[in-house]
């Protein structure tokens, strides 16, 4: 399998490193007479080697995909059987009727404020829930259990009033612990609650209110309550006004589903399989399931509460659902002097256009008031206001980002021609305008997630990218390895689809899926809906984070004297990006809130994509003319031309390469990686191609000349390929990625690569002053050392996040020692998936004799299922006394060899 | 139970004058000898008690430097109170002062609670502002006075409830069907229901 060897490569490649590195180095020094050129070479490649120590962990074991598909698998089997009644059952679900209907998910979204309380502790729950009966749910964030649980209020027979559900939240997914099924979203996994019990003692139920709720309007008028909708009238007053239709303690109902869990356990129910589901709530799950319903909700959690009508599937068309916080449509400063009237006029502007709309959206009408604030957010259709803002942008808004964005979203890192992006584009548009058309595969597909343990079709497309698409650049080259070596030509989905080869899918689903999964993984996963939610709400100058952010677009490109170099221009728009991530985490102005629709450790990861969307994309031209100026002026373009010249006149041995050197073919192909680079804005899809590049200069090495080469070596073959490029440009992508990449991906290879790029700029930029190559080295290591100080300051303190991801674990076996190993282990895997992992990896056939362990102070202590080693490590990490700890994955029987364990050092934790 | 309701705060000020470490004081109780000059702006958060209420400040410190004078507005404008602050060593920052205030009162928001702040108070011994200066001025434009010590934590968290205590209360109506008090998202204090 392709995938298995590239990794078997993969591992070589980078073990070889450090072994290579240090006898190179020794060798180094007794080649004084290389003159100072080569002990230039030598000084950055040591300093890029300390650093890398400091840095990266290279020798990953495996990636996100493989983790999760075992279990996808799993599911996938379990459920399977059912799927062909079911489809049968969804043909009849006469949607038609729905359209007037609010779905409970509808409902759910609507009144979030209400239910999703996640900063309610434990006694304010109770508090709560005691008075309402029984079914009645709150979400809320533990902090005893550091995640977020179901609070669920029981029948008084239960003897306590309510019970907990954890929510467990994997890379992709939320999911009721103990439970199979999981869904893209918590709208989704409450929607589904209430339908199904699954593994709770009973269904959810929705307050009397909120069930019986025809409109929007009522449900908003509710959601105004907030929390106080618990007590208000509101809730009580139908509650007991309407005793026949109360959902709730007459004995007699829950004398049933009390038995059933006094049978079952609460905690054992079998988990139902959806045809069963299907018909015992009949009524709940119709509408779960309906295609439409998914539709208005797909939207929904883009923020667009729009009913799906004629124009719904916009894709420009979003909009949030609920009242943002207001505040003044100002423009900066420099336009509010030259129009004090530009604000109100904008407003004016766009009013007519929403009357059309005011029907659905009466609630901002109600919620309208006196404030000193102008007007209440109309939604969206101010298409003036964006082509306003449009026109503004135009001199950024280029077509040359539409193919940028094009391909990025088809997750294929440059590469591809622009033809191929513009025919992704182009069916993309297709695809929106034929909605009806391709409304059946989707359909289909939903019914196939279901299948599949997830909620709808959004959570399988959601599963689709698990390989390919994974925007971590921690992650090591072999992400790349199914695209790298792929002509350029190919098209974006091909990669994918090989990556996919091994999951195990019905086949008419598959074929569908082929069809359809550009499409789908290109717009439609949680992640990507967020980022382009963020992206729309940057550019809609009637949200406070939008006026934020354009404001301080048309400052950077108003202000060119701000800056006094690039640097100082560069780290300003990282801290405002920074700056920017957590106001959206910690404000509402996110509605509803992240946490309830992306995983909680993936949210960083989110906005930071949403933050190159909306700032880096329109930043993008602006910042290249401004470090072309900058080193224009400076000089530093200058000598690098001219001795990019000279470099290329050389030949190989005078730049230090002793290894056979990438041919002319070869530079060409890396020339387009570059170029491809250059039109990215995003620094991690940059580095990505740079990680590309490197990777390809590696084979390259190797296969020319059979064996394997470490960072001495590369190192002047890099300078050497730089030089062959001949692009100027590159020397302000490098300072363009080690500037804006998010600080903690700078630990991963991306860091390590990027200060090799670096060190190979500064020699050739160096190259002609051979006297004063000695202290020209040394600045070049200040430089690197500045940098690297000053992007990872602010992460002093060791946090989860700090530690790469990467869990380094040692094998004990009788036999055959210790062999170490290291893991990609994200902070939110439990001890149990590492133990799946290590069972995985080190090719243990009983995995149930062999257990986690955590080695430390002399003693061993088994880790217990549900805790999460990466917390663990990191609490460890920041205790002032470093101690040294070891994980260890072994026989849970007691070792003899624990003493031979204690000595050996190997394995120290990164 | 109570409402949490979101306070956009921004500080303004000459650079120099304590803007970060009072925040800093604030937030997380802690003081930084070697603090650096801020780069634009940052952003904290801090939820206090305020009678039945919580308010959640969301801070936006802004750069004190000249050069970033015009990425305030993009603070300020949409902030329920501005802290401005100056250093009581320095006469110059006190002047700045008086620049910020009549911006803020040409381009701020109608209803900003304004709140000055002299901070360095711990070195009175070389005090170049009188407090009897600041409190007129602080008068005359209708705004909180405080001299306040980020170092020595003096008066930080007090200028902070001092502006808790200036926001006007939640405009609260009777809602005819079922007499319950609503409250509002369209405050430029975005209410939020919580705890």
């Amino acid at each position: 399998m392709l995938l298995e060897d590239t990794r078997l490569e993969k591992e070589e490649f980078s073990t070889a490193f450090p072994e290579k590195m240090s006898t190179s180095t020794m060798e180094s020094q007794t080649l004084d007479e290389r003159g100072s050129f080569f002990k230039l070479i030598d000084t950055i490649a040591s300093e890029i080697g300390e650093l890398k120590q400091e840095m990266v962990h290279t020798d990953l074991a495996l990636d996100d995909g493989r983790t999760s598909l075992p279990s996808l698998e799993k599911d996938m089997g379990d459920v399977c059987p059912d799927q062909k009644d079911f489809t049968n059952i969804i043909r009849d679900s006469g949607y038609d009727s729905l359209p007037n209907k609010l779905s409970i998910l509808d409902k759910l979204l609507h009144t979030h404020p209400i239910w999703l309380q996640l900063g309610l502790n434990d006694a304010e729950a109770v508090e709560i829930l005691r008075s309402q009966p029984p079914g009645t749910f709150l979400v809320r964030k533990s902090t005893r259990m550091q995640k977020k649980v179901l609070s669920l209020r029981l029948p008084n027979d239960f003897g306590f009033c309510l019970k907990e559900f954890a929510i467990k939240e994997s890379i992709y997914t939320f999911s009721l612990e103990g439970s199979g099924i999981s869904f893209a979203d918590l709208f989704r996994l409450i929607a589904f609650y209430c339908i199904s019990r699954d593994v709770l003692p009973f269904t959810l139920k929705l307050p009397h209110a909120i069930a019986t709720a025809t409109t929007e309007s009522e449900l908003e008028e509710a959601a105004q309550l907030g929390l106080n909708f618990w007590s208000s009238p509101a809730n009580n007053k139908l509650q007991k006004s309407s005793p026949l239709q109360k959902p709730l303690p007459s004995d007699s109902i829950y004398k049933g589903s009390q038995q059933l869990c006094l049978i079952n356990g609460v905690h054992s129910i079998r988990t139902r399989t959806p045809s069963e589901l299907e018909c015992s709530q009949t009524n709940g799950a119709l509408c779960f399931i309906n295609p439409l319903f998914l539709k208005v909700h797909s939207q929904d959690v883009g923020g667009n509460l729009k009913r799906p009508g004629p124009k719904a599937q916009d894709v420009n068309g979003p909009e949030r659902s609920r009242s943002p916080p207001p505040r003044p449509p100002p423009p900066s400063i420099h336009s509010l002097l030259a129009h004090p009237q530009l604000s109100r006029t904008t407003n004016q502007t766009s009013l007519p256009e929403t009357v059309s709309h005011s029907k659905h959206w009466n609630l901002d009408v109600i919620q309208k008031r006196p404030t000193p604030i102008p007007p209440p957010r109309l939604k969206k259709k101010a298409l003036s206001l964006e082509a306003e803002s449009n026109e503004k942008n135009s001199a950024v808004n280029k077509p040359s980002h539409n193919l940028v964005d094009g391909t990025e979203a088809a997750s294929i890192p440059g590469g591809a021609p622009p033809q191929q992006n513009l025919e992704s584009t182009n069916s993309l548009a297709a695809h929106c305008e034929s909605q009806v058309q391709w409304n059946g595969g989707r359909q289909r597909l939903s019914n196939m997630s279901l299948s599949t343990s997830s909620s709808d079709s959004l959570d399988f497309d959601r599963s689709m990218p698990l390989f390919a698409y994974d925007g971590d650049t921690n992650s090591s080259l072999e992400e790349f390895e199914g695209e790298s070596d792929q002509e350029s030509m190919a098209p974006p989905l091909k990669p994918k689809k090989k990556r996919n080869g091994s999951f195990v899918l019905p086949k008419i689903v598959k074929s569908q899926l082929r069809k359809m999964s550009g499409v789908f993984s290109s717009f439609m996963t949680p992640e990507k809906r967020m980022v382009k939610k963020i992206a729309e709400m940057s550019q809609d100058k009637r949200t406070y984070f939008g006026c934020l952010v354009q404001d301080y677009i048309s400052f950077l490109q108003e202000n060119k004297e701000c800056h006094v170099s690039s640097t100082d221009m560069l780290q300003t728009i990282r801290q405002f990006m920074t700056q920017v991530k957590s106001y959206l985490s910690q404000s509402s102005e996110l509605d509803p809130p992240i946490e309830s629709l992306i995983p909680e450790d993936q949210i960083d990861v989110v906005l930071e994509k949403a933050m190159h969307k909306c700032i880096l994309k329109p930043l993008k031209d602006h910042v290249e003319m401004m470090l072309k100026e900058f080193h224009t002026a400076d000089g530093s373009w200058k000598q690098l031309k001219e001795n990019l010249q000279l470099v290329r006149q050389r030949n190989p041995q005078e730049l230090g390469v002793f290894v056979p050197t990438p041919d002319f073919v070869d530079v060409e192909k890396i020339k387009v990686k570059f170029i491809a680079m250059q039109k990215m804005y995003s620094p991690e899809k940059k580095v990505m191609l740079l990680l590309r590049v490197c990777k390809l200069i590696y084979t390259v090495m190797e296969n020319n000349s059979g064996r394997m080469y470490g960072a001495d070596d590369f190192l002047p073959v890099l300078t050497y390929v730089v030089a062959q490029c001949d692009m100027l440009e590159l020397d302000a992508e490098i300072e363009y990625m080690m500037e804006l990449l998010d600080p903690s991906l700078l630990h991963g290879e991306g860091g390590y690569y990027l200060t090799s790029a670096y060190g190979a700029l500064s020699l050739i930029k160096n190259f002609q002053e051979e006297q004063a190559a000695r202290l020209l080295c040394s600045e070049a290591r200040n430089t690197l050392r500045q940098w690297h100080k000053r992007r990872t300051t602010n992460r002093t303190i060791p946090s989860v996040d700090d530690f790469q991801n990467y869990l380094r674990v040692a094998f004990q076996e009788i036999n055959s020692g210790c062999t170490g190993k290291t893991l990609l282990v994200r902070p939110y895997i439990t001890t149990e998936d590492v133990c799946q992992l290590c069972a995985e990896k080190f090719k243990v056939d009983n995995p149930d004799s062999y257990s986690l362990f955590l080695f430390i102070d002399d003693t061993w202590q088994q880790l217990t299922e549900d805790t999460y080693p990466q917390k663990i490590k990191a609490e460890l990490h920041s205790r002032p006394q470093p101690q040294v700890f070891h994980f260890v994955y072994k026989r849970i029987n007691s070792d003899p060899y624990g003493a031979i364990f204690q000595n050996d050092n190997s394995d120290q934790n990164t | 139970m109570m409402a949490i309701r979101e306070l956009k705060v921004c500080l303004l000020g000459d650079t120099g004058v304590g803007k970060s470490s009072i925040v800093c004081r604030f937030v997380q109780d802690h003081f930084d000898h070697n603090i650096s000059p801020t780069i634009g702006a940052s952003f904290m958060t801090k939820t206090v008690p305020c009678g039945n209420e919580l308010h959640k400040f969301l801070i936006w410190d802004t750069a004190g430097q000249e050069r970033f004078h015009s990425l305030a507005p993009m603070y300020y404008r949409g902030s329920a109170a501005a802290v401005i602050v100056y250093d009581i060593t320095k006469q110059d920052s006190f002047h700045t002062l008086k620049k910020w205030v009549k911006e803020l009162k040409e381009h701020g928001p109608e209803n900003i609670v304004m709140a000055i702040a002299g901070n360095k108070c711990d070195l009175s011994d070389i005090r170049e502002v009188p407090m009897k200066d600041a409190k007129e001025y602080a008068e005359s434009i209708g705004a909180i006075v405080v001299e306040t010590s980020a170092k020595n934590a003096i008066n930080v968290e007090e200028l902070f409830q001092a502006i808790s205590r200036q926001i006007p209360p939640l405009e609260t109506y009777e809602n005819g069907d079922s007499g319950t008090i609503k409250l509002g998202k369209q405050t430029a204090q975005t209410t939020r229901k919580c705890c």
